[in-house]
């Protein structure tokens, strides 16, 4: 239990998917201009990748290494087209709104890593919390981006208008330039209270054969 | 022994493909029907926003777009109670972000009834303001972006900026959404038999810069302008019943690195009726080609000043040629209100 708890923990700050790793990034740049789409894709994400981890996870066994690659892709591609197809038809507001990002979960390269570095490796329970831990770490930190650019970029949060009518929308923010800054104003707060949990422990186990981390902070690519 | 592992992949391969084929076609069957219900339900309110009196709508196959870029999907004629209403046409047409879906409807009355944008895929926060329901244009009457349209005459401008407000910061998608509801105005109004079109800028010639006359003939003196550099290669009169109602002229002048010309249409009170830019060598001066620019003189008075930047918008990316052709405009107006006012044309 105590390890799942580690496995879980792990994908929100000390190897969070977007801060540390820093993969999946082109999406958390793209869809954080509102609050309603950081969580709408967060929410997706971590569906796709909690049901991945789990089939590869179960079927680790039954997958030869050399054609490992395309089998990842099917059974990725498989849950995000049913994700989409349900969105549309249950959700068809949210949908609307999250546009080409949803077919773009496919090629995610959190995904990708995760299946490759983890659950192609590791038991089913550990897969899935892996999942859930590492698309709750994506997922905190699209909403942070989100509400920094809606609420300074538009003067709204959800939609709502929060900021008084006088207040002038920094509208660069909403646009690229302006999140990258916050992207790196919000990792940098988060490395830093990242290395302050480390700090009292030994460099990183690697119980998990997962990314490679470095002391400095710095990580491999997965 | 290489081949078999090769087939023995191949088939494992071909065995997790098919699973998730089954897996994906019992979710697409039961899915599919749902989404298409919420797609015809989407059409249908749409529809009824734009003809909220309307009994029914009748499928027609007769509003043709005249731009190859502007797809009609489909065109609907609104039954009212007693007799037709008008025509509503989904539509699509590219924006900044991609291709954006409207519903438009006109009214019997050369009047846009309302539009609808069923799809739009701009920037969130900014373009997307267009498909929003809490993003005014004008905050006292809580009128959005594509509210503005409803009640417009087709007989208006459909220029943004002048006489549709723009979404702030997303000019493009403002332009694209305006452009797609004046096609589909001028489509619906032929059909509809509504000759209150707005005059088509394609025709060339003074006649086209001098639409109050009915009669244009070459003048029989040439204005001249008193600003160096501006030459004023053609003048012609304007006549209705024998009178003089305006006066054009062709005239050619240095612009940014190449020359502008520029067809100007005035009346005899002064008031300029119509601006074509003819051509432009310009480096970057083509866009200023674009009728949009040209129409922005139209109303003006020749006598006020005529600037880039306060009462003439400038085509972004051509900022120079934008103030050669005004500076050339104001000054061909000038010569033609001094022609008017000499007499003897």
């Amino acid at each position: 239990m105590k390890r799942l708890f580690g496995v879980f923990v792990n994908g929100l700050i000390v190897e969070n998917p977007l801060f540390v790793i820093m993969i999946g990034l082109c999406s958390s740049m793209a869809v954080t201009t509102t609050v309603a789409n950081g969580i709408g894709m967060g929410v997706a994400l971590t569906f796709v990748l909690v049901m991945s981890e789990l089939i590869i996870s179960l079927f680790r066994n039954l997958i030869p290494e050399s054609i490992r690659m395309p089998i990842f892709l099917i059974v990725i591609a498989a849950f995000t087209t049913i994700m989409d197809l349900e969105m549309k038809a249950y959700f068809p507001v949210l949908s609307k709104s999250m546009g080409v990002f949803i077919p773009l979960v496919v090629v995610n390269c959190i995904i990708m890593g995760r299946v490759e570095a983890f659950s192609s490796k590791q038991p089913v329970a550990d897969s899935v919390v892996d999942g859930l831990g590492m698309g709750l770490g994506y997922t905190w930190v699209l909403i942070a981006l989100a509400v920094v650019r809606e609420l300074l970029g538009n003067g709204t949060l959800l939609g709502r208008q929060i900021m008084p009518s006088s207040f002038a929308p920094m509208i660069f923010l909403i646009l690229p330039p302006g999140g990258f800054l916050v992207f790196a104003l919000w990792m940098a707060a988060s490395n830093d209270l990242r290395r302050k949990l480390l700090a009292g422990k030994k460099p990183e186990p690697t119980q998990d054969n997962c990314c490679t981390l470095r002391e400095n902070g710095s990580a491999e690519k997965a | 022994m290489k081949r078999r592992q090769m087939i023995k992949l191949g088939l494992i391969l071909a065995v997790y493909t098919i699973v998730g084929c089954v897996g994906l076609a019992f979710v697409y069957n039961s899915t599919s029907k749902t989404i298409a219900q919420r797609q015809e339900a989407d059409l249908q309110a749409g529809l009824r926003e734009v003809f909220p009196k309307a009994t029914g709508f009748t499928p027609t196959d007769t509003v043709k777009s005249t731009n190859p870029n502007i797809v009609f999907d489909a065109a609907y004629t609104a039954d009212g109670p007693s007799g037709s209403l008008g025509i509503a046409v989904k539509v699509h047409g590219p924006s900044y972000g991609g291709p954006t879906t409207l519903i438009v409807g006109v009214s019997t009355d050369g009047t846009i009834t309302g539009v609808k944008v069923l799809e739009n895929k701009d920037t969130p926060g900014l373009g997307a303001n267009a498909e929003s329901s809490t993003y005014y244009v004008d905050k006292a009457t809580k009128t959005t972006f594509p509210g503005q349209f409803a009640g417009k005459k087709l007989t208006d401008g459909f220029v943004v900026k002048k006489d549709v407000i723009a979404i702030t910061s997303a000019t493009i998608t403002s332009r694209s959404i305006t452009n797609l509801v004046q096609v589909v105005g001028k489509a619906a109004s032929e059909v509809l038999g509504i000759g209150g079109s707005s005059p088509s800028p394609s025709s060339q010639g003074p006649s086209a810069v001098l639409p109050s006359a009915d009669t244009v003939r070459t003048s029989s003196k040439a204005a001249t302008s008193s600003v160096p550099g501006v030459s004023i290669l053609e003048t012609s009169v304007g006549t209705k019943a024998g009178t003089i109602v305006g006066a054009s002229a062709k005239a050619k002048a240095k612009s940014y690195d190449g020359e502008v010309t520029v067809l100007v249409g005035v009346s005899t009170d002064g008031t300029i009726l119509g601006v074509q830019i003819l051509e432009c060598t310009d480096s970057q001066g083509s866009p200023i080609l674009a009728p949009e620019f040209a129409q922005q003189f139209a109303g003006k008075k020749a006598g006020a000043p005529l600037e880039v930047g306060t009462n003439i918008d400038a085509v972004s990316g051509a900022t120079f040629s934008s103030r050669g052709a005004t500076a050339l405009v104001k000054a061909t107006a000038d010569a033609l209100v001094k022609a008017l006012a000499g007499g003897g044309l």
